[in-house]
């Protein structure tokens, strides 16, 4: 789940997954409406990837995308972004909180 | 995978079996009334749709080569996985808050009406993609 909120907080990976709504994209379709370098979309590929957000496939040359998202991470993705939560302070205070559980059960 | 879902499937299901079981003897023991053992049962039911069918929109499947087709099926996923979703939840609302009487027919209701959205829907992308 943290990777998920990790996921979610990030206002470029949110408009990434709204943009997937309407149907499976390319990288390069998606890229296109960021002002951002392409190693920068990489990275938020990657993390919405590793959340399970997304699906990839390499379909010849091109990699396309598609949406992975659960009704409760859909509705997570719309509080999110309504409210303007930072869920990225959530996600850290997560894994710090488990962090800490698993050196005092040591 | 198969093998991990078919094994948590089971477990939640003699869960489900046996919490019944402990209802309906705390019911025949007098420990709680007759109404509470059915509205609970009842809630689990709900809960257990909305975790079902919460997971609907995950379950994509195999990549499609028809862009369109694979617009449709996202779509026709998504519109049953909240159709479903928000059902069970009311669902499970209705017999743990409204009136007996009220539950059994709203809960019917409710869920039969996402039924015919997520077949009516799916059945439309289907038919649109083919022509």
């Amino acid at each position: 789940m943290t990777a998920v909120f990790k996921a979610l907080a990030d206002p470029t990976r949110r408009q990434v997954l709204q943009l997937l709504r309407s149907g499976p994209k390319s990288a390069g379709e998606l890229a296109d409406h960021f002002p951002v370098s392409k190693p920068t979309m990489s990275a938020h590929f990657a993390v919405l990837r590793e959340a399970g957000l997304v699906d990839s496939d390499k379909q010849g040359k091109t990699l396309m995308y598609r949406l992975k998202m659960s009704v409760l991470e859909e509705a997570l993705m719309e509080f999110s972004g309504l409210l303007g939560l930072d869920l990225s302070q959530r996600a850290e205070k997560t894994s710090r909180s488990a962090t800490l559980r698993k050196a005092s059960t040591k | 995978m198969i093998l991990k879902r078919t094994s948590i499937a089971i477990a939640v299901a003699v869960l489900f079996l046996a919490l019944v079981a402990g209802l309906k003897y705390a019911e025949s023991s007098e420990l709680i009334g007759p109404d509470i053992a059915k509205r609970t049962t009842q809630v689990i039911v709900g809960l257990m749709l909305a975790a079902h069918a919460n997971l609907m929109p995950k379950d994509i499947g195999r990549w499609r080569t028809s862009a369109l087709a694979a617009a449709r099926s996202q779509s026709a996923l998504r519109v049953g996985g909240w159709s479903m979703t928000l059902a069970g939840l009311a669902y499970a609302g209705f017999w743990a808050f409204a009136p007996l009487a009220f539950a059994d027919v709203a809960s019917i209701v409710v869920v039969a009406s996402a039924m015919v959205i997520t077949m009516g829907y799916g059945g439309w992308t289907l038919f649109t993609c083919r022509i």
